[in-house]
Formats: C-alpha cells, sequence, structure tokens
C-alpha cells in the first residue's frame, strides 16, 4: 500500500523506513517550491503557523499528483502541537479528494505506537513488527540527524565543501536504501569515513554561532535553511542540537535534563520545543559561542512564548541574538541581509574582543 | 491582611485570562484564605496600552491585554502577583496553548513584573476545572493549612464572578457567542459586543446559557483544552434549532482558534460571523459587520420559508 507524507527536512525517509518494515511504502515528498508555498498559504487560516502552510501546501501537491493515504509521525504528549489533532482538521481540507484518508503514527509509548498502527492497518499488526519497524524508523532518524549535523560542520570546517554535499546527498540515499539494522549500521561507518577522509582547511571557523529554533523549520535544511547553511562556508561553525531527532526520541525521562538546565528561565509548563530551545541556548551560552540564532516558523505558538525569554538570557549574557521569523512573506534576500549584518556585527565584536 | 506567618501581604490578581478562564476562582479562593486581593479593574485602553508597550509583536492579542493587567497591578504596589501556570489535563492528552502555560515566564522575561514578586502556583485541570493540588499548593505557599485551604475552595467554588446574564432580547435572531472566555466576557477585548448586539435587537446566548459544559470537555480529540471546549460549543449550538447563527470571537494570532475557525467553516450548517478581535479598534467597522451579518440572517431565513428575523 502506497503512503505519502509532508517532508520534515530528509526525515521522511525514515517515516518510509518504518512502512517498508510492515511491507508498504511511501512517496517522497515534493521540494519545498514557492508554488507549495503559496498553495498552503491559501488552504490556511492566516493564523496557523507557516511550518503548517508548508505542509498543507504538500499535502494538496501529492493530492493533485493522485496520491491518497496521507501517514504522519506525531508524538501525542506534550511534545506535541496542532499535529496531534489534525486528522479531523486535514479531512475537512483534503474530504473533497476522493479516497483521501489521513493517519498520524507515533505515540507517547509503546502501547499507543501499536493502538496507532492497528488502527491503520489492522489488528494483524504484531508486536514483534512494531519493535522492528520502530527500530527503523528511530536509527534512520539518528543517523539522518548525525549527517546532517556533521555535514552542516564540514561544510565550514572542510577545505572542500562541494565534495561534503555530495558526501551528504550519498548517505542519504543510503539510509534511504538500508533495510535493517546492519545495513543501516554499515552506512555510518561508510559515512565516518567518508567525512574522516575530508582535507580540512587550516584555519579554524571565524565564529561559532548557535541555532535554536523550531523543529519543522530547522529540519528544513534544502530548502528555507539553506540560505542559513550555506554561511558555514564563509567560515562560521553553525551548531543546533534540536531537530527532528530530539522530537522522535523525547521521553519524559530525557526532558528531565533539559528542564532542569532551564530552571530560572522557564516555569515547568508542558514540555515542547520551547524546553529544547532554552535548554540549549543556556548551553551554546555557557559554552562560549559567538551568537545565538532563533529560527523559528511565523504564528509558532512554542517559539513565539520563548522568544522574549531568550532575548533575555542572551542579553543578560551579553551574547548576540537574532530572532528569525520565517513567514508567509519569506524571501531568500531579505534573509540573506539580516544573516549578513548579524555576522558582520559578529565579527566586529570578535575583532574587538567583545564578549570574552 | 495578615497571612500567617505574621506580615501583611497585598496579592494582585490580573483580571485577565485565567481569570475568565476558570470563572474568577483564584480570586474567590485567596479571598477565602482572607488574604488582601487587589483584582485589575476591567480592561481599558491605558491597561492594555501598557501590555502593548512590554510585549513583542506576534503575542496574541490577549496576552498584550494580559501583561497589562500585570503591569497596572505592579504600578499599585502590590506585594506579589499570581500567575498560574497551567500545566495540563490530568489525563495528559489536553494542553493548554503554549503562551498561556508560559505566561508566568513571558512577564517575568519583559521585566514587567521581579521574579520575588511572582506567586506561581502549578495546576492540573480535569473536565469541570482546576485541579485540588493546585490550590492546596497555593495556600501551602502562603501558610495557610490544608483546612482552611479545603472551606476557601468549597465557598469559591460555589460562586463564579464572571459569570454574566443576558437579557431576552427583543424578538431579533439568536445568536451564541462563542470564542475563547477570556474574550468573550472581557468587554473591551470584545468591543463590548452583547451590548452592541442586544441594541441591534438580538438575543445573545453564552457559554453559560449552554449548561455545564464544563472546562475541558473529552472526546474532540483536540490538543488544546479550549478550542475543544469551542468546538464542543459550536457543534451544541449548531443543533439547536433555537440559535440562528454563531458569533465567533477570534483573538488576533491565536493558532488553535485559527483552526478551529477553519473547520467550523466547513463542518457546521448555522450561518457563523468570525470576528477577529485586534488592537486596531474601529467600533464603525464593527456594527457594519454585525448589521451585516444579522441583515443576513434575517434574508436566509425569509429564503427558507421562516419567518422575519
Amino acid at each position: 500500500m502506497n503512503h505519502f507524507t509532508f517532508s520534515w527536512g530528509s526525515n521522511y525517509i525514515a517515516v518510509r523506513g518504518l512502512l517498508r518494515a510492515l511491507g508498504h511504502e511511501l512517496s517522497s515528498p515534493p521540494r519545498i517550491t514557492p508554488a507549495i508555498v503559496q498553495r498552503g498559504i491559501e488552504l490556511a487560516h492566516p493564523f496557523l503557523c507557516f511550518s503548517g502552510k508548508l505542509v498543507l501546501g504538500q499535502i494538496a501537491a501529492q493530492l493533485e499528483k493522485g496520491d491518497r493515504r496521507l501517514a504522519f509521525m506525531s508524538s501525542l504528549g506534550p511534545e506535541a502541537c496542532r499535529c496531534a489533532d489534525t486528522c479531523d482538521y486535514m479531512d475537512s481540507l483534503f474530504g473533497g479528494y476522493t479516497g483521501f484518508s489521513a493517519h498520524r503514527f507515533g505515540g507517547g509509548s509503546f502501547d499507543q505506537a501499536l493502538a496507532n498502527l492497528r488502527s491503520h492497518f489492522g489488528p494483524s499488526v504484531r508486536r514483534h513488527q512494531v519493535v522492528k519497524a520502530y527500530a527503523a524508523f528511530l536509527g534512520k532518524v539518528d543517523l539522518i540527524h548525525k549527517v546532517e549535523k556533521r555535514c552542516t560542520a564540514l561544510r565550514c570546517l572542510a577545505a572542500t565543501p562541494g565534495r561534503v554535499r555530495e558526501l551528504k546527498r550519498e548517505a542519504l540515499q543510503r539510509i534511504d536504501r538500508a533495510a535493517g539494522p546492519a545495513a543501516l549500521w554499515r552506512v555510518s561507518r561508510w559515512f565516518d569515513r567518508g567525512a574522516g577522509s575530508l582535507p580540512l582547511r587550516e584555519e579554524g571557523p571565524a565564529l561559532r554561532v548557535g541555532v535554536v529554533g523550531g523543529e519543522h523549520i530547522l529540519c528544513e535544511l534544502d530548502s528555507i535553511m539553506a540560505v542559513i547553511e550555506e554561511t558555514a562556508e564563509r567560515g562560521i561553525f553553525l551548531d543546533w542540537r534540536g531537530g527532528f531527532r530530539l522530537l522522535a526520541r523525547a521521553t519524559r525521562a530525557s526532558l528531565e535534563p533539559l528542564k532542569e538546565k532551564c530552571r530560572g528561565h522557564l516555569h515547568g509548563a508542558p514540555s515542547t520545543s520551547e524546553v529544547f530551545s532554552c535548554a540549549h541556548a543556556v548551553d551554546f551560552i555557557r559554552e562560549g559561542y559567538d551568537g545565538l540564532l532563533h529560527v523559528y516558523a511565523f504564528g509558532c505558538m512554542p517559539q513565539t512564548a520563548i522568544k522574549p525569554i531568550l532575548q533575555r538570557m542572551a542579553a543578560s549574557a551579553g551574547v548576540p541574538l537574532l530572532s528569525l521569523s520565517i513567514g508567509d512573506r519569506f524571501a531568500e534576500e531579505g534573509l540573506e541581509n539580516r544573516l549578513e549584518a548579524f555576522i558582520d556585527l559578529l565579527q566586529a565584536r570578535k575583532g574587538k574582543g567583545v564578549g570574552k | 491582611m495578615v497571612v500567617p506567618g505574621g506580615s501583611t501581604t497585598r496579592i494582585g490578581v490580573p483580571r485577565s485570562i485565567l481569570h475568565y478562564e476558570f470563572g474568577g476562582i483564584i480570586a474567590r479562593f485567596l479571598g477565602g484564605l482572607g488574604v488582601d486581593v487587589e483584582l485589575s479593574p476591567p480592561t481599558r485602553r491605558e491597561i492594555f496600552a501598557a501590555g502593548k508597550r512590554a510585549v513583542i509583536d506576534e503575542l496574541c492579542f490577549p496576552i498584550k491585554i494580559f501583561v497589562g493587567h500585570v503591569a497596572y497591578l505592579v504600578a499599585q504596589q502590590v506585594d506579589r502577583v499570581v500567575i498560574p501556570v497551567i500545566v495540563g489535563h490530568e489525563n495528559d492528552r489536553m494542553f493548554p496553548c503554549h503562551p498561556r502555560s508560559r505566561l508566568a515566564d513571558i512577564v517575568r522575561a519583559l521585566g514587567v513584573c521581579e521574579e520575588s514578586q511572582l506567586l506561581t502556583p502549578a495546576f492540573r485541570f480535569h473536565k469541570d476545572g482546576l485541579s485540588v493540588e493546585g490550590f492546596q499548593g497555593l495556600a501551602r505557599s502562603l501558610g495557610f493549612s490544608k483546612a482552611a485551604c479545603s472551606k476557601a475552595l468549597e465557598e469559591a467554588t460555589a460562586v463564579n464572578l464572571c459569570r454574566r446574564s443576558v437579557d431576552a432580547g427583543r424578538g431579533g435572531p439568536t445568536l451564541g457567542l462563542i470564542g475563547r472566555p477570556y474574550v468573550t466576557a472581557d468587554d473591551w477585548a470584545n468591543h463590548h459586543i452583547v451590548q452592541r448586539l442586544q441594541r441591534l435587537g438580538c438575543r445573545v446566548v453564552t457559554e453559560e446559557d449552554a449548561g455545564n459544559a464544563g472546562y475541558a470537555p473529552e472526546g474532540t480529540g483536540l490538543h488544546f483544552a479550549l478550542a475543544a471546549r469551542t468546538l464542543n460549543l459550536a457543534r451544541q449550538w449548531d443543533e439547536k434549532p433555537e440559535v440562528n447563527g454563531l458569533v465567533f470571537l477570534l483573538p488576533f494570532n491565536c493558532g488553535p482558534d485559527g483552526d478551529i475557525a477553519r473547520y467550523l467553516t466547513g463542518t457546521i450548517a448555522k450561518p457563523m460571523l468570525t470576528l477577529v478581535l485586534d488592537e486596531l479598534r474601529s467600533s464603525a467597522g464593527m456594527t457594519t459587520r454585525l448589521e451585516a451579518f444579522i441583515d443576513l440572517l434575517g434574508r436566509s431565513a425569509v429564503a427558507v420559508g421562516g419567518r422575519s428575523l
């Protein structure tokens, strides 16, 4: 049975791994283009976050191509957001496409995940199949995260950024093809060898910038985040610690250390992406990063709520912070201008020895 | 008032978001304990302006109002300001929206209120309202006993300060008002919509008239508690023949209600007017939209063979 989903950057590959382990297939989502963005804006209420509009645009494009069975991954607990209750909403938007169905995978526990898969594929789904499917999913999520993070760092550190881009493309294709944990392990080893063999620049990074923000946007490395990622090739070491992997792997236990880092900034309200952003900003400041980039979708409730808190944290620590809200009027030129100005400011500060 | 520790403490309660959301129970509870409570006055332009000056643009309209109320209380030199942290439903499946659960953090980060002034009891909620443990924690933090807490809570639960009485109208259409309690009950935020509609001859029914819908109704599958409540109420009134149409008050940049507005437009049968409430206040524009909607209701009633409204 063929399904489709939205991209989450390259993480649709992991969703495909889960479905293949259950004997099903997933189409590759289309790249985010201005036409897809526009379609999402037309479909959504203006107050829906920009990430949500991208999702709707991608779904509409695939429905128009003939796909009908939407499957998407979401956690169900406090880490979830609107995506936890979108099936009825999607039905109301896309019910006009005959045969359209929306189904959410994921769950706050193994039993919930099992129940969700059974509600879609029927009661014949066995526990061992779920274990296998989620092992494939999480294994691929981890490896995608490792590849993207290391390749972003290498675009700054390596002497041949073009070879880094090739390495990443090849690695993602191999992850997609890998069936089973052994195959994934071999891809991981292959990637490590490839990354380790790249010649490095003689000089170290000019600046170190910590990136925090909304997971949907941070994942979109080949589209929205591409402009930001390109700054790596100008000698800027970009680091982020959030993203889809963190959401997919979040448990109450794993969130506790992050919440502890947020003490003094956040009270004990439900844990969502603002906890990740806050905790990682604390780390970047403590580790002496030159600046912080806060990237989020306009209308993203957790990230809007955290924005004044990040501003205060950064101001108290004397670390420059640039908040980039990506919304309906997103334009690469505007983003480039703001980034250039921010980087110039960071370089000037560093040149004068400010903040050290 | 003298709290058990022997000191005199005046505690401010913002008459905004959580006050309306929970029917004023926090202020009544503190009053029942014998605490000197200062409830900020109903929202007015100066209160909103103070909030707007402090808050980042992207936060929703009600949060700007809320911050204004906190600023007002701080200016009145209260000793503490109580801003409950709403953690989520006891069932761990429904939650407040993120900015609403981060009110205390936002106020602190904006520098509106000193950390030492904040009183931030954590509350979970259930289908009917706030959980007892939150009240116990609040009473304990002020030095009151469990027995005093129980007595004050019993008294506080008996009345609802935010309940509004609505007149029977003058033969015009009956309109169901839906939306977050802190916009439907805050007359400044909603441009005095109930009075405007009544002046146009309408009968307005609010959530209280719909019976005990509870705080967070289950069964909608929704993640956000107040969106579930709005959806439930809209569906309920969609079924009632005596309600001719719905007026949905949608605060600017409210994500969950934006989703619900789009969803309701496609799924309910009754005519619905969605009014986006923001800081750009034009009474002429508001009146025009209301008149047009009522006119439309009257015409559609005639068109389907009903009486002229």
